[in-house]
């Protein structure tokens, strides 16, 4: 009789102990893939090490970060993905550039962009809070948006005349562009809500156990709701950005860049299912995309085959993070 | 007769459907011509109806349009064996593709969502593969004349389209590898326990869907003789709208190819319209996207609906048992 206790108490030890172990793989296995990148990088790319580049791979990661860590509300409520990231992306950067125009103050067209990117990100989850498949209403929503920004800027390029609306890509802080701290302080803002406020828990709890959830008495349409501000807020920050690099914009922009953040979101380790993961993971699996790219720039591949390894390392990563995280609820 | 009632009832909003958006487009435009606008759009159908298969199956392919271009670009890449010995070579690969992604699936046990979602970024990098990053053109272009030929009245693009739906549809409810895919969708669970293999219906459902895509895509490429590695995007949208608007069921197990063909024909139709009345391509996007959104909470609303008309009933049937 004891003799059987014991060795149940051990398997269940044992259990603990693999279970500790995968979940600190699948914790630590990009940061460490991340550094193995700047490594065989620093070797093989002379110009890598240089200030430039750092920059550059950090600015890249900061468009495709906000909008990853806004999107990971979304997945951890158990909403799968937004798949109109784009189309809604592109309508803020054009009312950013329109009110700019008409008010001349860069802030009332941030405002304007963010609150316009919001109301389409909350008249979304208001859909997918009734119980609808989230990826399907966005792809819709995508394409809705995309044909009326297209509609009402006639399908032609938006320009931005004055410089004045600049500002937000050119200002600088100790040689370090403001979109970065803008990054950098998005992230921390969503980390603190996610793990530290009521409305972060039950976006966990409605995506680990919707039921459960329910039951308990967490609004699902109420949560929902806040899972898809928080992602439009990003859409929305990530739009002015955007706008206010290029200094013009049309319809038709951005096109790979719903690809990019959902990559960034997968990679990062953040469970599709829903209920695991942090907006933190999924800011460095943006750093991580944005490196690989920029390295591939670097070394002077092509875009296609740089698609193409994009591709690879997603579908494996996706695979091993599922297999890491089946072997760790075993 | 009673059946051909049955059959009307069963796909009378479709139908409704149907008439209203021919209605609407002979009324925007009276010169309106359905058989020449929409002969163009076929493949369409063929990658919707794939799409329809893993749907039916309880499963989604969210990598149709990817797959699509990446043929596209195989049967105009491969061009110089002769344009027909490369569409077919693309559409094996489509075939093969897909049937590897029906077997990962069933074998790792992950969410086709997810899995798809990763093959759609992993095949469009393929296609800028093959591609090499710019647009190609078959060499000969006298070749594609091959595919614009008129056989009676039909195309050999809406025969090929006609055979491979009406093939689909014998399969899907006449033979048993069909019908098991019907279970696996209506109650994925009760089929396992019954003997249903789930990892044969994952790479039959998956082979189908990657093969339509493949036939889709590569007929595009073939008719036109080019690709380009950023095609056919608009693909996703426009397949899955066409489905669910022919109302094949999210929730898997329910709809026929008679469902396909008739959202297919909606969005044709309403597409083909928009463009001959001299609309630009992106207020087509905005309708295709606003049909979908409504038949989707239209079917909302209806299952909560059917659902509260059941739940009553039960509790009838409690209070006089009672």
């Amino acid at each position: 009789m004891t003799i059987i206790e014991k060795t149940e108490a051990l398997t269940f030890q044992d259990r603990a102990g693999s279970r500790r172990a995968t979940k600190m793989i699948r914790d630590w296995a990009l940061p460490i893939l991340i550094l193995m990148v700047f490594l065989v990088a620093s070797v093989s790319v002379p110009e890598f090490y240089k200030f430039e580049t750092i920059r550059a791979i950090l600015l890249a990661t900061s468009i495709i970060g906000i909008i990853a860590v806004g999107m990971t509300a979304i997945t951890l409520s158990g909403n799968l993905f937004s798949l109109g990231v784009s189309a809604s992306a592109v309508f803020s950067g054009v009312i950013y550039i329109w009110v700019g125009h008409s008010t001349g103050s860069m802030y009332i067209a941030a405002l304007a962009a963010i609150a316009a990117a919001v109301v389409l990100g909350i008249v979304q989850g208001f859909i997918v809070g009734l119980g609808l498949n989230a990826v399907i209403v966005t792809l819709a929503a995508g394409s809705i948006i995309y044909g009326v920004t297209a509609i009402m800027t006639k399908g032609e390029v938006v320009q931005a005349e004055s410089a004045s609306l600049e500002g937000f890509a050119t200002f600088q802080l100790f040689g370090i562009p403001l979109p970065i701290y803008i990054f950098i302080l998005f992230t921390a803002l969503a980390w603190f809500l996610t793990e530290h406020t009521l409305i972060g828990r039950n976006v966990h709890l409605l995506g680990s156990n919707r039921h459960t959830a329910r039951n308990s008495g967490i609004s699902t349409m109420g949560t929902t709701i806040w899972a898809f501000t928080a992602f439009s807020l990003g859409i929305g920050i990530a739009g002015v950005l955007q706008a206010s690099q290029m200094h013009q914009i049309q319809a038709d922009n951005l096109s790979g860049l719903t690809m990019d953040v959902v990559a960034a979101v997968l990679v990062g380790g953040t469970a599709v299912a829903g209920g695991d993961g942090s907006p933190i993971k999924s800011a460095i699996g943006a750093l991580f995309i944005a490196t690989i790219t920029q390295v591939m720039v670097l070394l002077g591949i092509d875009q296609g085959p740089r698609y193409f390894v994009l591709g690879v390392v997603v579908v494996v990563l996706v695979i091993v993070l599922h297999l890491l995280r089946k072997a760790g609820a075993r | 007769m009673s059946s051909v009632g049955a059959w009307i009832q069963r796909y009378l909003l479709q139908l409704v459907l149907l008439l209203v958006v021919l209605g609407a487009m002979y009324a925007l435009n009276p010169q309106f011509h359905v058989e020449s606008s929409i002969e163009r759009l076929i493949p369409l159908g063929v990658i919707a109806a794939g799409l329809a298969v893993t749907l039916i199956a309880g499963e989604f392919d969210l990598s149709v349009a990817s797959m699509a271009a990446f043929s596209g670009a195989v049967a105009v890449a491969l061009s110089g064996m002769g344009l027909l010995v490369s569409v077919i070579i693309a559409i094996l690969a489509g075939i093969l593709l897909g049937m590897l992604q029906g077997w990962a699936i069933a074998k790792l046990g992950i969410s086709s969502v997810v899995f798809t979602i990763g093959t759609l970024i992993l095949i469009r990098g393929l296609t800028w593969l093959v591609c090499g990053g710019l647009s190609i053109r078959v060499e000969d272009i006298t070749a594609t004349d091959l595919f614009r030929g008129q056989l009676l009245f039909l195309s050999p693009l809406s025969i090929t389209a006609l055979v491979i739906i009406v093939g689909l549809g014998i399969f899907l409810s006449r033979t048993r590898w069909g019908r098991e895919l019907y279970a696996l969708g209506g109650a994925r669970q009760e089929a396992i326990a019954a003997g249903v293999s789930h990892k044969r219906g994952m790479i039959i459902a998956f082979g189908i869907s990657g093969g339509c895509s493949a036939v889709g895509g590569s007929l595009v490429s073939a008719m036109g003789g080019s690709a380009a590695p950023a095609a056919l995007e608009i693909m996703l949208v426009t397949a899955l709208s066409a489905v669910l608007v022919g109302g094949i069921s999210l929730a898997g197990g329910r709809g026929t190819m008679v469902n396909v063909f008739l959202g297919f024909s909606i969005i044709a139709i309403l597409s083909a319209g928009l463009a001959a009345s001299g609309s630009k391509a992106f207020v087509s996007v905005l309708f295709v996207g606003l049909l979908l959104l409504v038949v989707v909470l239209l079917d909302y609303s209806l299952r909560l609906f059917s659902e509260r008309e059941r739940r009553n009933k039960i509790r009838k049937l409690a209070v006089t048992a009672a």
